[in-house]
C-alpha cells in the first residue's frame, strides 16, 4: 500500500473530508475541511468521488515523500510548491515518483491549503467520516494533528484526472470582508446599544483564530445577559463572552454552549473569515433566513455546476 | 405555552420554551425531535436537546424554512406539560459506581470543610438523589444533571484545572456529571468513576443521553479497583 511519510507536518495539520453528520448529540462536533469548496475542487480535479479525505494545511509549511507513485493536487490558500527541490507551479494535477520530495509552503494569503493525494487518505472512518477532531481525539491519524515522522496510509491512484480548477475561496482579499448574518438565537434580548455596535462598528480578526472559531476584537459588546441555559450552538454562530470579544464559531466548535449569541453568520461568509488572516478588517450586516437561503442555494449551485461530477 | 421558533444560522431552527427546565419539559423535546426524524427523514442531518430548547439541523438547501417552522409550531401548540407523564422513577436508568475519597477527589475534604459537613454527610447528599440527564455537550458523552441537592451547590474553579482525568464526577452550581475523558474543567471534584462512559465501538458510543436517569453507588476502595479504577 501507499504510504506519505511526513516529514514536516507544520504547526496545524489534519486529515479532513467534509466532516460528519449526526453526531451533534452526543458532543461531537462535525469538524472537516474549513475551506469545504477547496476540499470539493481537489476532490474533482482527482476524479475522486467518495468524499476522499485530503490533508489540510494551517500556515503550510509541510514536507513528505511517497513510498508509491501517485498523483496530487494542491487547493485552498495560495502556496509555493516544490518537487524534488524544484519550484512548479501550484495549480493542477502533478504526478510524483516514489521517493520524491515534495515541499509546501504557504505564501502571504489565506490560512488553510489542502494536499489532495489521488486515491485520498484512507485513515479508517469513525462516525462515517476520516475527519479530525483534535479535541475530542476521533478521526485522522490517532484523533490528532500530524507530527513530524507520521506515516499515511493512501488510497490506489485512480485513473482520472481533470484540469486545473480556477477557484481559491480568497483570490482578491477585500479590505473590509463583509460577515452577513441571520438574526436569531437572543438577538432580542441583547442590549440594544450592543447590536448597535455590532452593526455599526468595524471588527478585527485577531490570532485567537483556529478550528474551532475565529475570535474578534474591536468595540466590547456588552449583552446585557446573565444568565442562560446551555444550547445547541451552530456553525457560524456569533458568542459573545463576557469580554464582549464576539467568536465566530467554525467547523470544531463545541456542540453546546451557555453565552449569548445574536445570530450565525452565514456560510459563505464563514468561509472567507476562516480564510482570513488576523489583523483582516470585518463587519456584520444583517442578512433575512430568505436572503441567506438564496445565497446558499446559489453558492451549492455554482459549486455542482462547477464540479458537475461529485457528490 | 409560551415558545420562540426561528432560525438558528442558516440550516437550522430553534425551538425555545420559557418554562423553567424540568424532567417534563426535557421530555418533551424528545418527543419533538422524535416526531420530526419520522417527518424529515435523512433530510434532518443532527438535532440537539438542550435545557428548554430543540434545534433541528437540515441538510443544506434541503430546510422548506416556512413549510417547517409552519409543522413544527403545530406540533408544539398541540402539547401541554402536563401531557407527558412526569412520574418519579422507582430506580434510575443507570447506576455508576462512584469512589468518594480524597485520593481521587482534591475537593471532597474542601467542600466537607466549607459546609460543616463530614466527608459521609457529602456522599450521602450525593448519592442519594435520582438525577436526571438535561443536555450533553462540551464533550463526547459528557451530560449536565440535575439537580444536585443544595447543601452542595458551589461556583466552578475561578482557574479551570488545566486536565482532569476520565472518569472524575464533579459539581458546578446545580449540576453534576461525570468528565468522559481526560479535559481542562473547571468542575469541582468529588468523586471518581471507574466505569467507561464513552466508547466509539460502543452502540450507542455514550452510555448517557438526554433524558435519561442517573444516580452514584458508593463503593469501596477494593471494589473500585476491581471495576478497573486507579488510584494514582
Amino acid at each position: 500500500m501507499n504510504s506519505l511519510l511526513i516529514h514536516k507536518a507544520g504547526i496545524a495539520s489534519s486529515v479532513q473530508d467534509t466532516g460528519r453528520f449526526g453526531a451533534l448529540s452526543i458532543g461531537i462536533p462535525p469538524s472537516g475541511a474549513m475551506d469545504r469548496p477547496a476540499l470539493m475542487s481537489g476532490q474533482h480535479q482527482l476524479g475522486h468521488r467518495n468524499d476522499e479525505a485530503a490533508i489540510e494545511m494551517a500556515y503550510a509549511d509541510f514536507a513528505a515523500t511517497l513510498t508509491e507513485a501517485s498523483d496530487i493536487v494542491v487547493t485552498g490558500a495560495p502556496v509555493s510548491l516544490r518537487i524534488n527541490q524544484r519550484p512548479v507551479r501550484p495549480a493542477g494535477v502533478h504526478h510524483i515518483e516514489a521517493g520524491q520530495t515534495l515541499e509546501i509552503k504557504a505564501t502571504n494569503q489565506g490560512v488553510y491549503s489542502y494536499l489532495h493525494l489521488s486515491g485520498g487518505i484512507i485513515t479508517a472512518l469513525q462516525l462515517d467520516s476520516r475527519s479530525t477532531s483534535p479535541r475530542e481525539g476521533i478521526g485522522g491519524l490517532d484523533g490528532g494533528f500530524l507530527k513530524d515522522g507520521d506515516t499515511l496510509p493512501v488510497g490506489a491512484c485512480g485513473k482520472t484526472t481533470r484540469p486545473a480548477d480556477p477557484h481559491v475561496t480568497i483570490k482578491h482579499q477585500r479590505t473590509v470582508l463583509a460577515l452577513r448574518f441571520v438574526a436569531g438565537f437572543q438577538f432580542n434580548d441583547f442590549a440594544d446599544e450592543a447590536i448597535k455596535q455590532l452593526l455599526a462598528e468595524e471588527f478585527v480578526v485577531t490570532a485567537k483564530a483556529n478550528r474551532m472559531g475565529v475570535t474578534l476584537s474591536g468595540v466590547h459588546l456588552l449583552s446585557g445577559i446573565t444568565a442562560l441555559y446551555s444550547e445547541a450552538t451552530c456553525y457560524g454562530a456569533i458568542q459573545v463572552p463576557p469580554d464582549g470579544n464576539p467568536i465566530i464559531l467554525l467547523n470544531d466548535r463545541q456542540t453546546v454552549g451557555g453565552y449569548p449569541k445574536p445570530g450565525a453568520v452565514i456560510s459563505s461568509d464563514c468561509l472567507r473569515l476562516a480564510q482570513s488572516r488576523p489583523g483582516q478588517r470585518v463587519r456584520f450586516a444583517l442578512c433575512s433566513p430568505d436572503e441567506a437561503d438564496r445565497i446558499g442555494w446559489l453558492e451549492q449551485h455554482y459549486l455542482e455546476t462547477r464540479l458537475r461530477d461529485i457528490h | 405555552m409560551d415558545f420562540e421558533l426561528g432560525p438558528a444560522g442558516e440550516t437550522a431552527l430553534r425551538l425555545m420554551f420559557t418554562e423553567t427546565p424540568q424532567p417534563a419539559l426535557t421530555r418533551m423535546l424528545l418527543e419533538i425531535e422524535n416526531q420530526a426524524k419520522q417527518r424529515f427523514g435523512r433530510t434532518l442531518t443532527d438535532s440537539v436537546v438542550g435545557y428548554t430548547t430543540l434545534t433541528l439541523f437540515f441538510s443544506a438547501s434541503a430546510l422548506e424554512r416556512d413549510r417547517t417552522e409552519a409543522w413544527l409550531r403545530e406540533q408544539v401548540e398541540g402539547m401541554t406539560l402536563t401531557d407527558i407523564a412526569d412520574h418519579e422513577p422507582p430506580e434510575a436508568d443507570v447506576v455508576l459506581p462512584v469512589l468518594y475519597h480524597p485520593s481521587v477527589a482534591p475537593d471532597l475534604e474542601w467542600l466537607a470543610d466549607d459546609r460543616n459537613l463530614g466527608i459521609d454527610d457529602v456522599i450521602s447528599l450525593h448519592s442519594d438523589t435520582v438525577y436526571f440527564a438535561y443536555a450533553t455537550g462540551f464533550a463526547p458523552g459528557f451530560c449536565y444533571l440535575g439537580s444536585l441537592a443544595k447543601a452542595l451547590r458551589t461556583p466552578r474553579l475561578s482557574t479551570p484545572r488545566a486536565a482532569v482525568p476520565a472518569g472524575a464526577v464533579a459539581i458546578a452550581d446545580a449540576q453534576t456529571a461525570v468528565y468522559p475523558c481526560e479535559s481542562p474543567g473547571g468542575w469541582r471534584l468529588i468523586g471518581a468513576c471507574p466505569e467507561l462512559l464513552f466508547d466509539l465501538n460502543s452502540k450507542p458510543p455514550s452510555r448517557l443521553a438526554v433524558g435519561a436517569t442517573v444516580r452514584f453507588e458508593p463503593v469501596s476502595e477494593s471494589d473500585f479497583r476491581a471495576l478497573g479504577g486507579v488510584i494514582p
